[in-house]
C-alpha cells in the first residue's frame, strides 16, 4: 500500500490502470481530460498494455468502447456534461447489450447557458439509461470505486458510471491509498465473456417483437437489482484485501440517536461531515447519510436509516425540472406513507454555485423553521 | 408469466435481422424458383441479403437470409413470389 498525493482524475486513471483495462476510448473534454491525458501516458510509457482509440466524438469513443467489450476486452473511457449527453444513445445500448464498461464522469453543469463548473446535472440526465452510477466523495472514493466498478460490471454483466466532480475532485490534490497491482489484480480476474465469436457468429442487437424485448427488459432490471447486494459485499471484500474504508451503498455518520439527517451524494459529503462535527459540539442531535450507490437506488437501506428521523435535509447538486432534486424525489418515493418527517429537497450549488459549511447550516436551519414545506425544493444560492 | 429463456446480450442466429417466432424474418411474400432453366444466375448480384447462391442443381434460395423484397422476381425470369406471412402473430 502507497500513500500518494493525486488529483481526481491522476485516481480515475491510477484505477483504470491498476484494473489493467485493455481497451480506452477518448474524445477530449473539459474536466474528464486530465484522467485520459494520465492513461495515456502509462501507455506511452509502457506502464499499460491497452489500445487507446482516438476517436471524433464521445459518441464515437463509447461506441469503440462497446465494440472492444463486445469483443471480450477490459474497456474504460471518461467523460462529463455535454460529452456524456452525446454518448446517451449508446449508453443505453451498451447497458441493453449487458457490456460491463466502465465510465468516469468528472460531473459538470450542462448547458445552456454554457457553464464549465460542477454540478450532477450530467450524471442526473442518465437516471434511466441502466447503468449503475456510484458517486464518489473524494479522490480515495475515485479510486475505490473504479477498481471495484469492474468487478460489479463484469460480474452483473452492466455498465458502471464512476462519479466524481469536475475541478473539485478532478483538479484538486488529495492523499490517496494505492493498492499493490498484483492484489487488484487477483481481486480482478479476467473473465471474458465475448458477445462477438468467430466460431460462433451471432446477430448482436437484433429487431426484437414486443413478445421478447420486455423479457430482456425485466432481465436487465433484475441485473441493475442485484447490484444492492453486490455493491456492499464488493466493498467488503476491497476493505479486507486492501484495508480500505470504502462504504456499501450508504454510509451513515452520526446517525445514531439523529433527529436530523443531512442525505447527500458526492463532494458535498464532505462539506456535510465538517458541518455535522460542528453542530455535535454544539450538542446538536445530528447525522449525515453518504449515497454512494445511486443506481440502483438503495430505498430500503435508506428507509433504516431514515425512519426515525425528524427531519431530513436532502442536497442536490442537479435540477429535474418541474419536480426537483432527484436524490429529493427518490428519498421522498422511498419513505412514502412512512412516517411523518419533514423531508426538505435543497437545490444547491449549482453551475459550480457555493455549498460550503455555512451554506449547508443554512439550508439546515431552513428545514428546521416553520416555512420549510415539505413537499417542496428550496432552490439555495439565488 | 413465465420468464422467457433468451441470451444475455440480445442476439439472434447469424444473418438474422430479427428476432421473432421463427427466428428469422417477417416477410410477406416469399421468392419461388419456378422455371429453373429460366434463371439468369446474375441474379445472385441483386439479391442484397446474399440469400442467393448456386450450386450444382442452379440457384437456390436461403429462406433464413431472405426477406422477400422481390428484387429477384424482378430482375430475373423464372422466380416468382408468392404471398406468405411468417411474422409475429397479433393486431397491426
Amino acid at each position: 500500500m502507497n500513500k500518494v498525493l493525486i488529483t481526481g482524475s491522476e485516481a480515475a486513471a491510477l484505477g483504470a490502470k491498476l484494473a489493467n483495462i485493455e481497451v480506452l476510448g477518448y474524445y477530449p473534454i473539459t474536466p474528464a481530460f486530465p484522467a485520459m491525458e494520465r492513461l495515456s501516458k502509462y501507455i506511452e510509457d509502457g506502464e499499460l498494455n491497452c489500445k487507446f482509440i482516438r476517436v471524433e466524438s464521445d459518441h464515437s469513443a463509447l461506441a469503440a468502447v462497446l465494440g472492444a467489450s463486445l469483443a471480450g476486452a477490459r474497456s474504460y473511457t471518461v467523460t462529463n456534461s455535454q460529452g456524456l449527453l452525446l454518448m446517451t444513445e449508446v449508453a443505453y445500448h451498451a447497458a441493453g447489450l449487458r457490456q460491463p464498461i466502465v465510465m468516469g464522469v468528472a460531473n459538470r453543469a450542462l448547458s445552456a447557458p454554457h457553464s464549465r463548473f460542477p454540478e450532477h446535472g450530467d450524471a442526473i440526465s442518465q437516471a434511466a439509461s441502466g447503468w449503475i452510477q456510484l458517486f464518489c466523495e473524494n479522490n480515495q472514493d475515485i479510486m475505490d470505486n473504479t477498481i471495484q466498478a469492474f468487478r460489479i460490471a463484469e460480474e452483473l454483466r452492466t455498465p458502471v458510471m464512476v462519479n466524481y466532480e469536475g475541478y473539485i475532485q478532478s483538479h484538486t490534490l488529495e492523499e490517496v491509498f494505492v493498492p499493490d497491482q498484483e492484489k487488484v489484480t487477483a481481486f480482478l480476474p479476467l473473465n471474458r465473456q465475448p458477445a462477438l465469436d468467430i466460431n460462433n457468429p451471432r446477430g448482436v442487437n437484433t429487431v426484437t417483437g414486443p413478445e421478447f424485448y420486455t423479457d430482456y427488459k425485466y432481465k436487465q432490471n433484475e441485473a441493475v437489482l442485484q447490484a444492492l447486494t453486490l455493491i456492499p459485499s464488493v466493498a467488503a471484500e476491497y476493505n479486507k484485501e486492501f484495508g480500505g474504508k470504502s462504504c456499501g451503498l450508504l454510509e451513515s455518520y452520526r446517525m445514531e440517536d439523529a433527529e436530523h439527517a443531512i442525505v447527500a451524494m458526492g463532494s458535498i459529503v464532505s462539506t456535510s461531515r465538517l458541518l455535522v462535527d460542528e453542530l455535535r459540539k454544539q450538542g446538536k442531535k445530528i447525522g449525515l447519510v453518504k449515497v454512494k450507490a445511486w443506481r440502483p437506488f438503495p430505498a430500503k437501506e435508506i428507509f433504516e436509516l431514515l425512519h426515525n428521523v425528524r427531519y431530513v435535509t436532502v442536497l442536490d447538486k442537479n435540477i429535474v425540472f418541474g419536480v426537483g432534486g432527484a436524490l429529493a424525489s427518490d428519498i421522498k418515493a422511498a419513505l412514502y406513507g412512512k412516517g411523518n418527517m419533514v423531508i426538505n429537497g435543497v437545490i444547491i450549488g449549482l453551475g459550480g454555485g457555493k455549498c460550503g459549511v455555512s451554506e449547508i447550516k443554512e439550508t439546515v436551519d431552513h428545514t428546521e423553521s416553520s416555512d420549510s414545506d415539505k413537499n417542496r425544493s428550496e432552490w439555495f444560492g439565488l | 408469466m413465465a420468464l422467457k429463456n433468451l441470451p444475455i446480450v440480445p442476439s439472434g442466429d447469424p444473418g438474422a435481422l430479427a428476432e421473432a417466432a421463427n427466428a428469422g424474418l417477417q416477410r410477406i411474400n416469399r421468392p419461388e424458383i419456378i422455371e429453373p432453366e429460366k434463371v439468369n444466375p446474375v441474379v445472385i448480384l441483386y439479391c442484397p441479403d446474399g440469400a442467393l447462391s448456386m450450386d450444382e442443381s442452379g440457384i437456390v434460395i436461403n429462406y433464413k437470409l431472405c426477406k422477400g423484397c422481390g428484387i429477384c422476381a424482378k430482375e430475373s425470369e423464372g422466380i416468382v413470389m408468392v404471398p406468405e406471412y411468417t411474422g409475429p402473430k397479433g393486431i397491426f
